[in-house]
């Protein structure tokens, strides 16, 4: 899990240019980092660590011409290329030497890498024994090792790096620099690789952040491509070296959407702008008064039954996309994407729905591909156009919720919970729509309401420094007690668990004490309002402090010690309102926690890794 | 060992450049401006209970869109914003750029004057920059004025402006073209304003930190008149579309300007109807000119809209539901066969079916002060929910989240959270 970026055409700004699409891909890791410069000399300065850790160690030099510099030089302000890494640990430690961009014996190619490659071992054996040395514990290294024994075979720059290439098995997104060549060489399989075009410079990345600010021109890279740029141009070949006609794509969202503006965290930017990211998924999609709901990017769907495949939030997500199928007499199941192979259900004309934020989780893509593989019809619900998700399932639905930096998924869920709830809509056409439509273009004022009246803060201080945390919650609301378990366990640090109501009394009752405060969802006054208060009184009588998530429709204030206030709406917007007092929950008691909240330890934002 | 490879390569076959473009760029002195958006102003409530009042509606967009608009077209190409009251709201909307221009914000987190809200940018700010009020609708030109005539040697320069109604802003003394007095409270007899849109430069600054407070607030126009007795503090005279939203009514006031003269960010200008193309109108639907429709509304059947009508974005108006001379801001919903005429509405109001709202001159109390024979039907301020067939007496304020019982006559001040059932 990593984030590369690669830059030529960018003269004296090169390495400015190289920090700002590092520090636009932190979200992707960030346990160490590195940049490479290269015109004649090659240089390379890594650190382990945040970017600032790197930052510091460069402060004050116009060149890398420290410690770690592998050659001396001072032509690197002549207009050089360069490659920039940020990383999050796979194969060794986070170390000043694990860190990219490794280089080769003789310190003059350098190389940075997301992904594994799966035969590192064997390739680095045969170039030990070879005589190369190494190093670091990483399966990157092998690359500039590979790349220098073709060129010492006289191979010209491109058709050594590719023949290295040639050589690897795994998934990978590769770029690389050669001193004297003033090329940055890239390859792709697996992993995500974006081409940025501007007006006299040109960029790879991991993701169009890094380089937004200078360009809204992109080419995605597909597997099997290769793709060279230098200043004055850029080429994609395939594996055979024929060159491919890529399509050129314009982005649409503004650098302006990443930034924090003001706020302290980039989570609670992104919980404040959940009104505006519903908007943009609603947009064009619902029609109130023809009680319709329209989704040009899909074709005539009709599946027997459906099932989904997803991690993290998104299972979250997909659990309640699940009970929507369900209520509209489709079969519906969601999986765990990881254990989904383990032991694949019967597929019969079923869809298998993958819900993935970013388009490149690495567990959810292997899912898919296993159900494609046997003959099932993909879609893929994410928030990345273009996305490796996006591309390879037979049909794509986005969220539109606009670029989300926190580590802690926020508005990207809300728009999750609203894509399926479309979905379900669009396949099934029936009279009460409209309702459930007014429902939904209530929902972004709904969610502005909680956002300025909120006691989610006076909440957390009082309960910050409790033993553990329950959420339970019934239907619609089973998936929010995990949501809201999970946000708070990610960014707080502290034990949280979520649990369906009435799974309580089957035995995680016996953890709850007078120290460990209970999160109970109840909306409406329905049989299962009933029930979960039912519930509700089961914790109170052990005497746990309770916060109930209501709209007041019910009594279950009687049973609280608190209440977090939702507005009055429908069953299935409900949810989505009492996950976002949650949301603000875990925020604040992470904040009076001093936790560092948009990057949690151990955490990143797209796990691209299985 | 060196690789040698010229870039010839790239620059054969199926290889794509982009011709570099000449950049011209125009040589401002003053590149930035502070923009004062933390106020609330109270003399809007109840619509400002949840945002400050730079955020409330001008025509179908927030007034400080409109001011952002007037800096930048007038060259700014810095922007730094004082927020405070309800900062998220500015924060959230505008994020850190607006139109490819960088935002920072500076928080100030009490509010103490506007001169204190200046301070608050002070380690922002060199050289010399404008500063403008964020709740005024400006045009760029009375900016650009400002931005010509000042001089380096300048403490101060601000724009000068003639107001049949000059007791409401204060006005200014000239001597050619130097200001003499500003003076707070000015009689019937005074016609030219201070404008609220200044270049200063660093001298404000100490003059500021000299000013004696008023009851706890630092006021800007009190250093400008510690300014005018040690330098050239400069006035300009200039005119163009200057307006202000002090009181409920204004709102409407402010959007019928900009509907007259076509300031309206959409196409069909012409016709003087901006539909945005993610509306949906019913075919039966008819708009009457000068009307603006926002993103995502929806209009159902026989539904009347206009003249000088905005409504803001995912507004729905049900079925032969007649609106005239109103605001009608986001994601409120008017029920089938209602009649809304010189109605103001906050953010988020549910109006049951057959809402009458007749509008007409009303005596309104705003704080201490009686205003007679204003033009107001009703103020919803946001989340007011109304069962159906309610009627408001002209002048009605109804405070945020109060719940109005069906077939009730609303007369007067209803405060916010309570419900009312007869």
């Amino acid at each position: 899990m990593c984030g590369i970026i690669g830059c030529a055409g960018r003269g004296d700004e090169t390495l400015d240019t190289l920090m700002h699409g590092l520090s636009k891909l932190e979200y992707r890791g960030y346990d160490s980092a590195g940049v490479a410069l290269s015109n004649e000399d090659l240089s390379v300065r890594r650190k382990a660590g945040t970017l600032d850790a790197l930052r510091s160690s460069l402060s004050g030099q116009t060149l890398l011409d420290g410690d770690d510099s592998a050659v001396e030089g001072d032509g690197l302000h002549d207009n050089p290329v360069g490659i920039g890494h940020t990383r999050w640990s796979t194969h060794g430690p986070p170390t000043d030497t694990n860190a990219h961009p490794h280089r080769d014996c003789t310190d003059r190619i350098a190389v940075i890498h997301n992904g594994i490659i799966e035969n590192y071992q064997e390739l680095r054996d045969e170039l030990a024994a070879d005589g190369h040395e190494f190093h670091s514990d990483t399966d990157t290294e092998v690359v500039p090792h590979l790349i220098e024994t073709a060129l010492e075979t006289g191979m010209a720059p491109e058709e050594a790096v590719r023949s290295a290439i040639s050589r690897l098995e795994g998934a990978y997104a590769i770029c690389a620099v050669i001193a004297g060549v003033d090329r940055v060489f890239a390859a792709r399989n697996d992993s995500p690789l974006v081409l940025g075009i501007s007006e006299e410079a040109y960029f790879l990345a991991s993701d169009v952040p890094a380089f937004r600010e200078f360009t809204d021109q992109v080419v995605y890279l597909d597997d099997g491509e290769f793709a060279v740029i230098n200043k004055n141009g850029w080429r994609v070949t395939d594996t055979d070296g024929n060159v491919v006609e890529k399509s050129i794509n314009t982005i649409e969202w503004d650098p302006e959407e990443t930034g924090k503006s003001g706020y302290d965290h980039y989570m609670l930017k992104e919980i404040h702008e959940q009104p505006r990211a519903l908007r943009q998924c609603l947009q064009g999609r619902v029609d109130e008064f023809g009680g319709e709901v329209i989704l040009d990017e899909l074709s005539d769907l009709d599946p027997e039954a459906v099932q989904f495949v997803a991690c993290g939030t998104s299972y979250h997500a997909a659990l309640y996309g699940a009970q929507l199928f369900r209520s509209i007499g489709i079969p519906a199941q969601a999986f765990i994407a990881s254990e989904y192979a383990t032991s694949v259900p019967p597929i019969e004309n079923d869809l298998v729905i993958g819900v993935t934020q970013s388009g490149e989780t690495a567990d959810t893509l292997s899912a898919l591909r296993e159900a494609r593989h046997r003959g099932a019809k993909t879609l893929a619900v994410t928030n990345v156009v273009g996305s490796t998700a996006a591309r390879e399932c037979d049909e794509a639905l986005y969220i539109r919720a606009g670029p989300e930096i926190g580590v802690a998924a926020t508005k990207t869920f809300a728009s999750q919970l609203i894509t399926l709830s479309l979905l379900t809509l669009h396949l099934n056409g029936s009279e009460d729509d409209r309702e459930v439509i007014a429902g939904l273009r209530d929902l972004p004022s709904n969610v502005q309401a909680i956002l300025d009246d909120t006691n989610a803060r006076e909440i957390a201080e009082e309960y910050h420094d409790s033993d553990a945390y329950f959420f339970i919650g019934r239907g619609l609301h089973h998936p929010v007690a995990l949501e809201g378990a999970l946000k708070f366990k990610e960014i707080s640090y502290e034990h949280a668990e979520g649990f369906p109501a009435g799974e309580l009394k089957h035995g995680p009752l016996a953890l709850v004490t007078e120290n460990t405060p209970v999160f109970a969802v109840v909306t409406g006054d329905g049989e299962q309002a009933r029930k979960t208060i039912g519930n509700v009184k089961e914790v109170e009588a052990r005497d746990a402090p309770v916060i109930a998530v209501t709209d007041g429709v019910s009594d279950v204030e009687r049973y609280a010690d608190h209440v977090l206030e939702i507005p009055e709406s429908t069953p299935r917007t409900a949810a989505l309102l009492a996950n976002v007092q949650l949301q603000l929950v875990s925020y604040h008691a992470a904040a009076l926690l001093g936790r560092p909240i948009d990057k949690p330890r151990n955490l990143a934002k797209s796990v691209t890794v299985e | 060992m060196i690789y040698v490879c010229t870039i010839t390569l790239l620059e054969t076959d199926k290889v794509r450049t982009f011709t570099t473009l000449a950049v011209v760029t125009l040589v401002m002195p003053t590149d930035t401006a502070v923009v004062l958006a933390a106020g609330e102003g109270t003399r809007l409530r109840p619509l400002t209970r949840n945002r400050p009042k730079p955020m409330l509606p001008a025509g179908n967009r927030p007034i400080l869109e409109y001011v952002l608009d007037a800096l930048i077209e007038a060259g700014i190409g810095r922007l730094c914003l004082v927020v405070g009251y309800k900062r998220s709201r500015v924060q959230e909307h505008f994020g850190p750029t607006y139109r490819d221009v960088p935002i920072e914000y500076v928080v100030q987190s009490k509010q103490l004057g506007s001169g204190h809200a200046l301070q608050q940018a002070e380690e922002k700010l060199d050289g010399s920059f404008v500063v403008v009020n964020g709740d005024r609708v400006i045009e760029p030109s009375i900016i650009t004025d400002v931005l010509e005539a000042s001089k380096t040697d300048d403490a101060a320069t601000l724009a000068v402006l003639e107001r049949p109604a000059a007791n409401r802003y204060g006005a200014v003394v000239m001597r050619d073209s130097t200001i003499v007095e500003l003076i707070e409270k000015p009689d019937d007899e005074y016609r030219l304003v201070n404008g609220g849109v200044y270049v200063f430069d660093q001298r404000i600054f100490a003059a500021l930190s000299e000013t004696t407070r008023r009851s706890g607030s630092l006021l800007l126009t009190d250093a400008v008149d510690l300014l005018i007795y040690e330098a050239t503090v400069r006035g300009v005279r200039t005119e163009g579309l200057w307006a202000d939203a002090t009181y409920p009514w204004d709102l409407l006031t402010v959007s019928r300007a900009l509907l007259e003269r076509g300031l309206i960010d959409g196409d069909h200008p012409e016709t003087d109807v901006w539909v945005s193309e993610r509306a949906i109108i019913n075919e039966n639907a008819t708009l009457q000119p000068p009307v603006v429709i926002g993103p995502d509304c929806e209009l159902g059947p026989g539904a009347v809209v206009g003249p000088n009508v905005a409504l803001g974005q995912n507004v729905t108006i049900g079925a032969n539901t007649t609106v005239e001379s109103s605001v009608i801001d986001t994601d409120t919903r008017i029920g089938a066969g209602s009649t809304l005429l010189d109605c103001v509405t906050g953010q988020d109001v549910k109006l049951g079916a057959g809402t009458v709202v007749p509008g007409g001159p009303a005596d309104v109390q705003i704080n201490e002060s009686l205003f007679r024979d204003e033009h107001l039907g009703a103020v919803f301020a946001d989340r007011v929910q109304s069962g159906g067939g309610v009627r408001c007496k002209p002048g009605a304020l109804v405070g945020t989240n109060a719940r109005i019982g069906t077939g009730v006559v609303v007369d007067g001040h209803i405060p916010e959270r309570s419900e009312v059932v007869r």
